[in-house]
C-alpha cells in the first residue's frame, strides 16, 4: 500500500504499518463482542447439554433438556404464544407501509404525520408499559371511551384471553413508526418519473401502489419483515416486565421471558441454556437472511 | 390529466381523516399522562380524564426525591454517556481498521463482528451474568458501561466501516504522503471527517441506552438505572397514579427533548440501517 521506506523516518512508537495498526486498531470491539456474545454463546450451548446445577459439578446429559422442554406445559405456552404474535405479522408491514406510501404521495400534512407517528418509537417499553398500564386498566382511558360509544370494558390486562392481545397492540404501538420510517426511505429511491408515467397513463392511486410502488420497494417489504420478525422474538421483554409480567397464568410469556424467568432460578442454569439456544436457533435463521442484506451494503 | 390529479387529491384528503385519528392515538397517552401528573392524588380519584383544574408539581417534586428517581437519573446519566464515548471510540477505531487499513483478515473480523449481531441478550443470558460474575462487573456502572458496549457495537462498527468505505481513498492516502502517521489520520482525518455517522451512532445509542431495562437489571442489582426504577415505581404505586405519571414524565423527559432537537440525525440514521448503496 504505502511504501514504508518512505516515511521510516517517521516512524512512531505504534509504527506506520496498516497491518499491525488495523489489527490493533480492531482489537477492543474484537475482544467486547468475543468475551460477552461468542464465548457466552458457545458456553450457553455447552452447558444446555449439562444437568448443572450451578454448584457440583456439571454431568453430561445429551440432548435431555430438550427433551425436557417439549413436556413443558410453560415451554409450549410461550411457543404457542409466540407463534400467535408472529402471525400477526402483516398488520405490522401493511400499517406502515400504507402510511408512508399515503405521506410518500403528498398526503396534507405528511411531515407533521411521520414526526407524530415516530414519536412513540421514542419511549422506552418501561415509559410505554407503565403509560399503557395505565390507559388499560379497567377504570383506564381505553374502557371510559368504549363505555361512552356504548361497548362494555372490559380488563385488558387482567383477562387471559385479551392479555397478549393487547400486549401485541401495544408494542406495535410503539414500533410502527419505525417502520415507517424505514418504508419512507425505501421509497424515496423509486424513480419519481415511473410515477408520472403511470399517472399520464391515468392509471389510479391504487393501480400505481400495486403495479409499480409496491413491486419497486420489494427488497424494503423483504428487510423489514426479517427486522420486525427479529424484534418480535427479542424487543418484547421490557414491555412485557412492566405490562403483564407474563400473566395472567402464562398468556403473555414469550420465550425470551421465559429464559429471564428461568434464569432467575439459578439451580437450572442447563435447562435455562436449552430454552436460550432454541430462541437462538429461531433466530439465526432470520439472522442470516438480515446479515446477507447488510453486508451487500456495506462495501467491504 | 388533471381530472386524475384531481381525484388523486380528494382521495388522499379522505384518507387523511383516519390518519388523523391514529395520529391522536400517538398523542393522547402523552398528554394523559402529563396531565394526570398534575393533578393530586384526590383531584384524579375525582376526575380522571380532565383537565387538571389546579396544576401542581407536588409529585414531580416527590418522585424526584421520596422515590429516589434522582439517584437513578444520575445513575443513568453517567452509565449512558460513559457507553455513548465508548462506543464511538470504539466503533471508529475499528471501523477505520475494517475499511480503510484492511489488513490481513479484516474480512473474518467483520465476519465475526456481523454474527455478533444476531446474539440477543436473551440467547446468552445465562452465560453472559456468570461472566460478568467471573469478571467482578455486576453491580458496578463500569460494568454496565462495558455491557451496553458490548451489546450495542455490532451494529455501530457496522455503521462506521460502512462510512468510512465510502469516504474518498486520497484522503488517506495523501494525508499519508504528507507524513501523518496512522494514529494521526484517525484522529485528525477520520473522527472529524465520520462527524455525521458518530453523531447519528452517538444519538441512536444514547436512546438504546437510556431505554434499556433488560442488561441493567441484570447487571445494576444494588442501585438502579432510571427504566428500572420507574419499573418498580409501577409495582409500589398502583394506586398513586399522578406519582407514577409524575415519574414516567422525568424519565422521558431528556430522550423526548433530544428527539425534538435531533430529530433529523434519528430518521437519517434509521434510513441509513434499512437502505442504502
Amino acid at each position: 500500500m504505502s511504501d514504508r521506506s518512505v516515511s521510516a523516518p517517521r516512524r512512531r512508537l505504534l509504527g506506520d504499518d496498516p497491518g499491525r495498526l488495523g489489527l490493533l486498531f480492531v482489537v477492543p470491539a474484537l475482544a467486547l463482542v468475543i468475551v460477552f456474545r461468542i464465548v457466552p454463546l458457545i458456553w450457553g450451548f455447552g452447558t444446555s447439554l449439562t444437568d448443572y446445577d450451578g454448584m457440583s459439578a456439571a454431568r453430561f446429559v445429551g440432548i435431555a433438556n430438550y427433551a425436557a422442554l417439549t413436556r413443558d406445559p410453560v415451554f409450549i405456552d410461550s411457543i404457542v404464544n409466540m407463534l400467535i404474535l408472529l402471525a400477526t405479522l402483516p398488520v405490522w408491514i401493511g400499517l406502515p407501509m400504507l402510511l408512508a406510501i399515503l405521506i410518500h404521495q403528498g398526503v396534507p400534512g405528511g411531515k407533521l404525520f411521520r414526526a407524530v407517528y415516530f414519536f412513540p418509537a421514542v419511549l422506552s417499553s418501561v415509559i410505554v408499559g407503565a403509560i399503557f398500564n395505565m390507559l388499560l386498566r379497567y377504570d383506564g382511558s381505553f374502557n371510559a371511551m368504549l363505555k361512552a360509544l356504548g361497548f362494555s370494558a372490559v380488563d385488558w390486562l387482567g383477562n387471559s384471553s385479551t392479555a397478549l392481545f393487547s400486549l401485541i397492540a401495544v408494542q406495535l404501538w410503539a414500533t410502527f413508526g419505525m417502520s415507517l420510517l424505514i418504508f419512507l426511505a425505501g421509497l424515496s429511491t423509486v424513480p419519481s418519473d415511473m410515477l408520472e408515467a403511470a399517472k399520464l397513463d391515468g392509471a389510479g392511486l391504487f393501480g400505481t401502489w400495486w403495479h409499480i410502488v409496491i413491486p419497486s420497494i420489494r427488497p424494503i417489504i423483504e428487510f423489514a419483515a426479517v427486522v420486525t420478525t427479529i424484534g418480535m422474538l427479542t424487543s418484547m421483554f421490557g414491555l412485557i416486565y412492566v405490562l403483564t409480567a407474563g400473566g395472567p397464568g402464562t398468556s403473555t410469556t414469550l420465550p425470551e421471558f421465559l429464559i429471564w424467568l428461568e434464569q432467575g432460578r439459578m439451580n437450572r442454569p442447563g435447562y435455562a441454556s436449552a430454552i436460550s439456544m432454541v430462541l437462538f436457533a429461531l433466530m439465526a435463521g432470520l439472522a442470516f437472511i438480515q446479515i446477507r442484506i447488510m453486508s451487500r451494503n456495506a462495501s467491504l | 390529466m388533471a381530472a386524475v390529479e384531481i381525484r388523486q387529491k380528494r382521495a388522499l384528503t379522505l384518507i387523511a381523516l383516519p390518519m388523523v385519528l391514529l395520529a391522536l392515538s400517538c398523542v393522547y397517552p402523552v398528554f394523559f399522562t402529563i396531565n394526570a401528573a398534575l393533578k393530586t392524588r384526590k383531584g384524579f380519584v375525582l376526575d380522571r380524564f380532565g383537565l387538571a383544574s389546579d396544576p401542581t408539581l407536588a409529585n414531580f417534586a416527590q418522585a424526584w426525591t421520596q422515590s429516589r428517581l434522582s439517584e437513578y437519573f444520575t445513575n443513568s446519566v453517567v452509565v449512558t454517556i460513559g457507553a455513548v464515548l465508548t462506543l464511538l471510540v470504539v466503533s471508529s477505531l475499528a471501523g477505520y481498521a475494517l475499511a480503510v487499513l484492511r489488513f490481513r483478515g479484516a474480512k473474518i473480523v467483520f465476519t465475526i463482528i456481523l454474527v455478533s449481531l444476531m446474539i440477543p441478550v436473551q440467547v446468552v443470558l445465562v452465560p453472559f451474568y456468570r461472566t460478568m460474575i467471573a469478571l467482578d462487573l455486576v453491580n458496578s456502572r463500569a460494568g454496565l458501561v462495558i455491557a451496553y458496549t458490548a451489546f450495542f457495537l455490532p451494529f455501530s462498527v457496522y455503521l462506521m466501516t460502512a462510512f468510512y468505505a465510502r469516504l474518498p481513498r486520497e484522503l488517506f492516502e495523501a494525508a499519508q504522503i504528507d507524513g501523518a502517521g496512522l494514529v494521526q489520520v484517525w484522529w485528525h482525518i477520520m473522527l472529524p471527517m465520520g462527524k455525521p455517522a458518530l453523531i447519528t451512532l452517538g444519538i441512536l445509542n444514547t436512546l438504546y441506552c437510556w431505554n434499556d431495562v433488560l442488561i441493567s437489571l441484570l447487571v445494576l442489582q444494588d442501585e438502579r438505572t432510571l427504566m428500572v426504577g420507574i419499573a418498580a415505581l409501577r409495582g409500589e404505586y398502583t394506586t398513586n397514579v399522578p406519582l407514577l405519571a409524575a415519574g414516567i414524565v422525568l424519565a422521558a423527559a431528556p430522550i423526548v427533548i433530544i428527539y425534538v432537537i435531533f430529530q433529523r440525525q434519528i430518521v437519517s440514521g434509521i434510513a441509513v440501517g434499512a437502505v442504502k448503496g
